[in-house]
């Protein structure tokens, strides 16, 4: 892909909180009119990265471009073509859905789509004059998305969409923002704790594990390269800590399990390699969320 | 279209606000109209010349500070709360004039519920007093309101900045700072100091941006 094609170009971040590094030299790029996930686990630094992103968070060192401009001198026109969910899809609660619409048209009137808001709304069957104070967190998410739909931006970036929604407002959210960046070509960057939704909005993804990027590539070429291996060990074996190529290798009772983008033959050689007593070797394709648990680990 | 934001968060506190101080501003003046007829005009005109009182200073004195502090958490207590601040900071629109238009906002709400105040007052006093006595009265308490403009600048920084440890030194700092606009009880007292006052109190807006540029940079 061209250089001018990523809309979001970050390069070397290097970020501590104290003296506690969360990560260094962290590089990746955003495509446009892609949906792209950051996966990791808790404190993996995330949030980090979005605050970063959304320029609430001066990184120690290290840059970030947003359609070609340094995110330090953010200009007005730059952050209207960006979009922002915050965690907990944090909204003025003091507003009701009416003023809320009516307060964010003025700061954006000539792409402003005061229908996208109102269409999101209507299906709540909520009062125009319903505070949000007094909305359910779902409800609550909805105002949110149905705000950034009306802003129509180019550039979305979602920290942890699915906080707080209970199944059917995370599918209705998910779908409804699916439909829209695809429909409309828009670049989506986002993350989410629940990996399961991510599988059915992203493109591509960023699995991060503490203080780095282990992958970076689309939901399908991992699904489809990275998986899962499974044999049958004597009982008492216990697996080395680490192998070459293998990820998080472990036994239960007589039955040796480790994850690895090789193929099985690679894998195979590797085992007698590494003199694992192997037999009735398996390999098995993996989601989304077994493929991130596969590559982090379940610690 | 930010002022709309400000009015709808604080209009209903600003009624409160405008009730609560003109009620203590019409209470102070009650007192007064009471004391003289009980003890005739004369006792008081006395009181005003001899002993050098000005009547109002209870309940009146420590009435804008706390109003102002007041309207200030109501204002930007929201903006902080699941880091709402940051949904204004990404309006298309300068930082800085976003930060200012809310401030702006406010002190213009402060300066009109002052000023209602201070007519009240006159309105209660000049039937009493001669003007050298009025205005003695009106100079001495304008401290007092400025003391509220400056805790509502003091407030908006303690409450903006991301961080408690720093908040908590700030509120220790706003506390010296509004101990400079009582340091006097004498009656016009800051007279000749007023108009450095007003610029010293005015200055203080600027501490609010300290704090949105440390939230802007991530403290926690």
């Amino acid at each position: 892909m061209d250089h001018t094609d990523n809309i979001i170009e970050c390069r070397n971040l290097t970020h501590y909180y104290g003296n506690r590094k969360i990560y260094e030299n962290l590089s990746f790029n955003v495509p446009q009119g892609r949906i792209l996930g950051l996966l990791g686990k808790n404190g993996a630094g995330k949030t980090t990265t979005i605050n970063i992103l959304s320029g609430y968070l001066k990184p120690h060192s290290g840059e970030c471009l947003m359609f070609g401009q340094n995110i330090n001198t953010m200009s007005n026109e730059m952050r209207r073509r960006i979009g922002l969910l915050i965690e907990g899809h944090v909204q003025y609660q003091f507003m009701t859905i009416q003023q809320i619409e009516k307060f964010y048209s003025a700061f954006y009137p000539e792409q402003w789509r005061r229908d996208a808001y109102y269409e999101l709304m209507n299906m709540l069957k909520v009062a125009p004059g319903q505070k949000i104070s007094r909305m359910s967190c779902g409800q609550r998410s909805q105002v949110a998305l149905g705000l950034i739909l009306a802003q129509n931006p180019e550039l979305l970036i979602l920290d942890d969409f699915s906080l707080g929604l209970d199944p059917g407002y995370r599918r209705l959210f998910v779908e409804y923002l699916r439909d829209y960046a695809k429909s409309e070509n828009k670049t989506v960057f986002l993350t989410s704790h629940i990996v399961q939704d991510m599988e059915r909005l992203i493109d591509d993804c960023i699995v991060m594990d503490y203080g780095y990027i282990m992958t970076q590539q689309s939901v399908k070429s991992l699904t489809d390269t990275f998986k899962k291996f499974t044999c049958t060990v004597p009982e008492g074996y216990s697996a080395p800590n680490k192998i070459e190529g293998l990820y998080h290798p472990f036994v239960i009772r007589n039955t040796f399990e480790a994850f690895s983008f090789l193929n099985q033959d690679k894998v195979e050689e590797i085992l007698k390699a590494t003199g694992v007593p192997y037999s009735n070797i398996t390999s098995e394709k993996l989601t989304l969320e077994d493929a991130f648990i596969g590559l982090t680990g379940m610690y | 279209m930010i002022y709309y934001k400000e009015w709808i968060k604080t209009r209903w506190y600003l009624l409160l606000m405008f009730l609560a101080t003109n009620g203590f501003a019409g209470y102070s003046i009650l007192r007064l109209f009471r004391a003289s007829e009980l003890k005739g005009i004369a006792h008081i005109w006395e009181m005003a010349l001899t002993r050098d009182s000005v009547f109002i200073e209870i309940p009146l004195q420590y009435i804008p500070i706390i109003a102002c502090a007041g309207l200030a958490l109501v204002q930007f207590i929201p903006e902080m709360h699941n880091k709402c601040l940051k949904l204004t900071l990404h309006l298309p629109y300068s930082p800085v004039k976003l930060l200012y238009s809310m401030i702006k906002f406010g002190l213009l709400a402060c300066v009109a519920v002052e000023i209602v105040n201070i007519a009240v007052l006159l309105l209660g006093i000049i039937p009493l007093f001669a003007h050298e006595i009025y205005w003695r009265i009106i100079l001495t308490s304008l401290p007092w309101f400025l003391a509220g403009i400056a805790s509502y600048l003091l407030t908006s920084w303690v409450v903006l900045e991301p961080t408690w440890p720093r908040r908590i030194f700030n509120i220790v700092l706003s506390s010296l700072i509004l101990r400079v606009y009582y340091l006097s009880s004498y009656p016009e007292s800051y007279n000749s100091f007023l108009i450095y006052l007003s610029i010293f109190t005015l200055l203080l807006g600027s501490l609010s941006w300290l704090s949105v540029q440390r939230f802007k940079e991530g403290k926690q």
